[in-house]
Protein backbone atom coordinates (compact mmCIF):
# COMPACT_ATOMS: atom_id res chain seq x y z
CA UNK A 1 0.00 0.00 0.00
CA UNK A 2 1.45 3.52 -0.73
CA UNK A 3 -0.41 7.49 -0.54
CA UNK A 4 -0.81 10.54 -0.98
CA UNK A 5 -2.22 13.26 1.08
CA UNK A 6 -3.27 16.41 0.04
CA UNK A 7 -4.82 19.17 2.04
CA UNK A 8 -7.23 21.85 0.95
CA UNK A 9 -8.66 24.08 3.66
CA UNK A 10 -9.62 21.88 6.84
CA UNK A 11 -10.24 18.83 4.30
CA UNK A 12 -7.24 16.56 3.93
CA UNK A 13 -7.63 13.93 1.25
CA UNK A 14 -5.52 10.58 1.87
CA UNK A 15 -5.07 8.88 -1.90
CA UNK A 16 -4.67 5.05 -0.71
CA UNK A 17 -2.89 2.54 -3.28
CA UNK A 18 -2.39 -0.68 -3.72
CA UNK A 19 -4.16 -3.85 -1.59
CA UNK A 20 -5.11 -3.02 2.22
CA UNK A 21 -4.88 -6.25 4.22
CA UNK A 22 -3.93 -7.17 7.52
CA UNK A 23 -0.20 -6.56 6.83
CA UNK A 24 -1.08 -2.88 6.25
CA UNK A 25 -3.88 -1.74 8.40
CA UNK A 26 -1.30 -0.39 11.14
CA UNK A 27 0.64 1.81 8.44
CA UNK A 28 -3.16 3.03 7.42
CA UNK A 29 -4.32 3.65 10.45
CA UNK A 30 -0.89 5.71 11.50
CA UNK A 31 -1.67 7.70 8.60
CA UNK A 32 -5.38 7.93 8.53
CA UNK A 33 -6.04 8.57 12.43
CA UNK A 34 -3.68 11.97 13.24
CA UNK A 35 -5.41 13.52 10.68
CA UNK A 36 -8.54 13.09 12.29
CA UNK A 37 -7.42 13.73 15.33
CA UNK A 38 -5.77 16.64 14.39
CA UNK A 39 -9.68 17.79 13.44
CA UNK A 40 -9.71 17.88 9.59
CA UNK A 41 -12.41 16.11 7.18
CA UNK A 42 -10.45 13.22 6.12
CA UNK A 43 -11.67 11.92 2.59
CA UNK A 44 -10.09 8.58 1.91
CA UNK A 45 -9.69 8.19 -2.37
CA UNK A 46 -9.91 4.80 -3.05
CA UNK A 47 -9.61 4.86 -6.81
CA UNK A 48 -6.69 2.66 -6.83
CA UNK A 49 -6.96 0.42 -3.97
CA UNK A 50 -7.30 -2.98 -5.62
CA UNK A 51 -8.06 -5.04 -2.64
CA UNK A 52 -9.56 -4.45 0.71
CA UNK A 53 -10.12 -7.31 3.38
CA UNK A 54 -12.38 -7.46 6.48
CA UNK A 55 -9.00 -5.37 8.28
CA UNK A 56 -9.19 -2.97 5.49
CA UNK A 57 -12.87 -2.64 6.50
CA UNK A 58 -12.35 -2.02 9.84
CA UNK A 59 -10.33 1.19 9.32
CA UNK A 60 -12.77 2.67 7.68
CA UNK A 61 -15.40 1.94 10.68
CA UNK A 62 -12.77 2.72 13.07
CA UNK A 63 -11.80 5.64 11.05
CA UNK A 64 -15.39 6.39 10.71
CA UNK A 65 -16.32 6.34 14.59
CA UNK A 66 -13.45 8.06 15.19
CA UNK A 67 -14.21 11.35 13.27
CA UNK A 68 -17.78 10.99 14.53
CA UNK A 69 -16.90 10.64 18.31
CA UNK A 70 -15.00 14.15 17.54
CA UNK A 71 -17.88 15.59 15.45
CA UNK A 72 -15.90 15.12 12.46
CA UNK A 73 -16.37 13.24 9.51
CA UNK A 74 -14.65 10.51 6.86
CA UNK A 75 -15.96 10.90 3.50
CA UNK A 76 -14.58 8.08 1.16
CA UNK A 77 -14.22 8.85 -2.44
CA UNK A 78 -13.98 6.87 -6.14
CA UNK A 79 -14.63 3.87 -4.76
CA UNK A 80 -12.60 1.08 -6.90
CA UNK A 81 -15.65 -1.86 -7.96
CA UNK A 82 -14.12 -4.43 -5.75
CA UNK A 83 -13.95 -2.49 -2.92
CA UNK A 84 -17.41 -1.10 -3.09
CA UNK A 85 -18.27 -5.08 -3.41
CA UNK A 86 -16.75 -5.86 -0.21
CA UNK A 87 -18.16 -2.94 1.94
CA UNK A 88 -21.67 -3.67 0.50
CA UNK A 89 -20.56 -7.41 1.71
CA UNK A 90 -19.83 -5.42 4.83
CA UNK A 91 -23.49 -3.92 4.49
CA UNK A 92 -22.24 -0.48 5.82
CA UNK A 93 -23.30 1.68 2.38
CA UNK A 94 -25.60 3.04 4.94
CA UNK A 95 -22.88 3.66 7.53
CA UNK A 96 -20.14 4.80 5.93
CA UNK A 97 -19.98 8.13 4.39
CA UNK A 98 -19.69 7.55 0.29
CA UNK A 99 -19.54 10.37 -1.66
CA UNK B 1 -11.82 -30.20 -15.22
CA UNK B 2 -10.06 -31.33 -11.73
CA UNK B 3 -6.97 -30.69 -10.55
CA UNK B 4 -5.36 -30.10 -7.19
CA UNK B 5 -2.47 -27.83 -6.45
CA UNK B 6 -1.44 -27.16 -2.76
CA UNK B 7 1.80 -24.61 -1.47
CA UNK B 8 2.71 -23.96 2.36
CA UNK B 9 3.67 -20.02 3.08
CA UNK B 10 5.17 -19.03 6.57
CA UNK B 11 2.53 -17.94 9.02
CA UNK B 12 2.82 -14.10 8.79
CA UNK B 13 0.84 -11.31 7.64
CA UNK B 14 2.91 -10.74 4.95
CA UNK B 15 2.22 -13.98 3.43
CA UNK B 16 -1.73 -12.81 2.70
CA UNK B 17 -0.29 -11.59 -0.65
CA UNK B 18 1.21 -14.26 -1.45
CA UNK B 19 -1.38 -16.63 -0.56
CA UNK B 20 -3.66 -14.53 -2.47
CA UNK B 21 -1.68 -14.69 -6.19
CA UNK B 22 -1.44 -18.41 -5.36
CA UNK B 23 -5.05 -18.27 -5.52
CA UNK B 24 -5.57 -16.21 -8.54
CA UNK B 25 -3.09 -18.14 -10.41
CA UNK B 26 -5.27 -21.78 -9.73
CA UNK B 27 -8.80 -20.40 -10.32
CA UNK B 28 -7.28 -18.77 -13.28
CA UNK B 29 -7.34 -22.19 -14.50
CA UNK B 30 -10.92 -22.08 -15.87
CA UNK B 31 -13.20 -19.07 -16.66
CA UNK B 32 -16.04 -21.13 -14.34
CA UNK B 33 -14.30 -19.21 -11.68
CA UNK B 34 -14.06 -15.49 -13.75
CA UNK B 35 -16.73 -14.45 -11.85
CA UNK B 36 -16.49 -15.38 -8.81
CA UNK B 37 -12.98 -15.50 -8.26
CA UNK B 38 -12.07 -12.07 -6.19
CA UNK B 39 -14.75 -13.41 -3.90
CA UNK B 40 -13.50 -16.85 -3.37
CA UNK B 41 -9.61 -15.12 -2.69
CA UNK B 42 -10.87 -13.20 -0.09
CA UNK B 43 -12.99 -15.99 1.69
CA UNK B 44 -9.31 -17.75 1.94
CA UNK B 45 -7.53 -14.90 2.69
CA UNK B 46 -10.01 -14.15 5.25
CA UNK B 47 -9.63 -17.70 6.40
CA UNK B 48 -5.64 -17.40 6.13
CA UNK B 49 -5.55 -13.93 8.14
CA UNK B 50 -8.05 -16.15 11.17
CA UNK B 51 -4.93 -18.83 11.38
CA UNK B 52 -2.30 -15.79 12.12
CA UNK B 53 -4.57 -13.51 14.08
CA UNK B 54 -6.15 -16.10 16.19
CA UNK B 55 -4.46 -20.26 15.63
CA UNK B 56 -0.92 -17.98 16.58
CA UNK B 57 -2.63 -15.06 18.28
CA UNK B 58 0.04 -12.53 16.35
CA UNK B 59 2.60 -14.33 17.40
CA UNK B 60 6.22 -14.67 15.47
CA UNK B 61 6.16 -18.17 14.40
CA UNK B 62 8.57 -20.02 12.47
CA UNK B 63 5.43 -22.76 11.17
CA UNK B 64 4.03 -22.87 7.82
CA UNK B 65 0.53 -22.50 7.09
CA UNK B 66 -0.93 -25.19 3.89
CA UNK B 67 -3.49 -24.19 1.24
CA UNK B 68 -4.51 -27.00 -0.90
CA UNK B 69 -7.03 -25.71 -3.70
CA UNK B 70 -9.23 -28.57 -5.38
CA UNK B 71 -11.60 -28.80 -8.04
CA UNK B 72 -13.64 -32.00 -9.15
CA UNK B 73 -17.06 -32.61 -9.80
CA UNK B 74 -18.08 -28.75 -10.51
CA UNK B 75 -17.34 -28.67 -6.72
CA UNK B 76 -14.14 -26.32 -5.60
CA UNK B 77 -12.50 -26.86 -2.35
CA UNK B 78 -10.28 -25.09 0.09
CA UNK B 79 -8.09 -26.86 2.36
CA UNK B 80 -5.82 -25.04 4.80
CA UNK B 81 -3.73 -26.60 7.48
CA UNK B 82 -2.15 -25.28 10.71
CA UNK B 83 -0.22 -26.21 13.64
CA UNK B 84 -1.01 -23.00 15.78
CA UNK B 85 -3.69 -23.52 18.74
CA UNK B 86 -6.72 -25.96 18.61
CA UNK B 87 -9.47 -23.93 17.14
CA UNK B 88 -12.62 -24.47 18.99
CA UNK B 89 -15.45 -24.67 16.45
CA UNK B 90 -18.23 -23.70 18.94
CA UNK B 91 -16.49 -20.38 19.39
CA UNK B 92 -15.66 -19.18 15.83
CA UNK B 93 -19.05 -17.02 15.07
CA UNK B 94 -19.53 -14.16 12.23
CA UNK B 95 -20.40 -11.21 14.62
CA UNK B 96 -23.61 -9.57 14.04
CA UNK B 97 -22.79 -7.67 10.79
CA UNK B 98 -25.28 -4.70 12.22
CA UNK B 99 -23.53 -4.62 15.36
CA UNK B 100 -21.14 -1.71 13.37
CA UNK B 101 -17.52 -2.08 15.34
CA UNK B 102 -14.07 -2.97 13.80
CA UNK B 103 -13.26 -6.66 13.61
CA UNK B 104 -15.07 -9.73 13.54
CA UNK B 105 -16.20 -9.74 9.71
CA UNK B 106 -13.78 -12.17 8.37
CA UNK B 107 -15.41 -15.45 9.43
CA UNK B 108 -18.73 -13.16 8.34
CA UNK B 109 -17.27 -12.78 4.64
CA UNK B 110 -16.34 -16.84 4.51
CA UNK B 111 -20.16 -17.35 5.27
CA UNK B 112 -21.17 -15.12 2.77
CA UNK B 113 -18.99 -16.42 -0.40
CA UNK B 114 -18.79 -19.80 0.67
CA UNK B 115 -21.44 -22.91 -0.01
CA UNK B 116 -19.97 -25.11 3.09
CA UNK B 117 -17.03 -24.38 6.08
CA UNK B 118 -16.12 -27.40 8.33
CA UNK B 119 -13.76 -27.39 11.13
CA UNK B 120 -11.80 -30.69 11.25
CA UNK B 121 -8.80 -31.72 13.63
CA UNK B 122 -6.51 -32.01 10.98
CA UNK B 123 -4.91 -35.83 11.11
CA UNK B 124 -0.99 -36.02 11.00
CA UNK B 125 1.64 -33.45 10.96
CA UNK B 126 -1.35 -30.33 11.55
CA UNK B 127 -3.17 -29.26 14.18
CA UNK B 128 -6.42 -27.59 12.38
CA UNK B 129 -8.12 -28.45 9.06
CA UNK B 130 -10.45 -25.61 7.85
CA UNK B 131 -12.38 -26.77 5.03
CA UNK B 132 -14.23 -24.42 2.64
CA UNK B 133 -16.89 -25.66 -0.61
CA UNK B 134 -18.20 -24.10 -2.96
CA UNK B 135 -20.33 -25.33 -5.66
CA UNK B 136 -20.23 -24.70 -8.96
Amino acid sequence: MTYKITEEGNIATVHLDGEIDMDVTEKAKEVIMPLIEGGKEVHLNLKEVQYMDSSGISVLIESHQKAAELGNRVVLKEISKSVLKVIMMAKLEQILIIE
Amino acid sequence: MTFSESKEFSVHSSSLKEIRSFAREVLAKDDIFKSSCDDVVLALAEAAQNIVKHAYSGKETSDSLKVEISFDNNQLKIDLYDKGEPAIPSNIKPRNVNDIKPGGLGTFFIGQIMDEVVFKTAATDWVNHLILIKNY
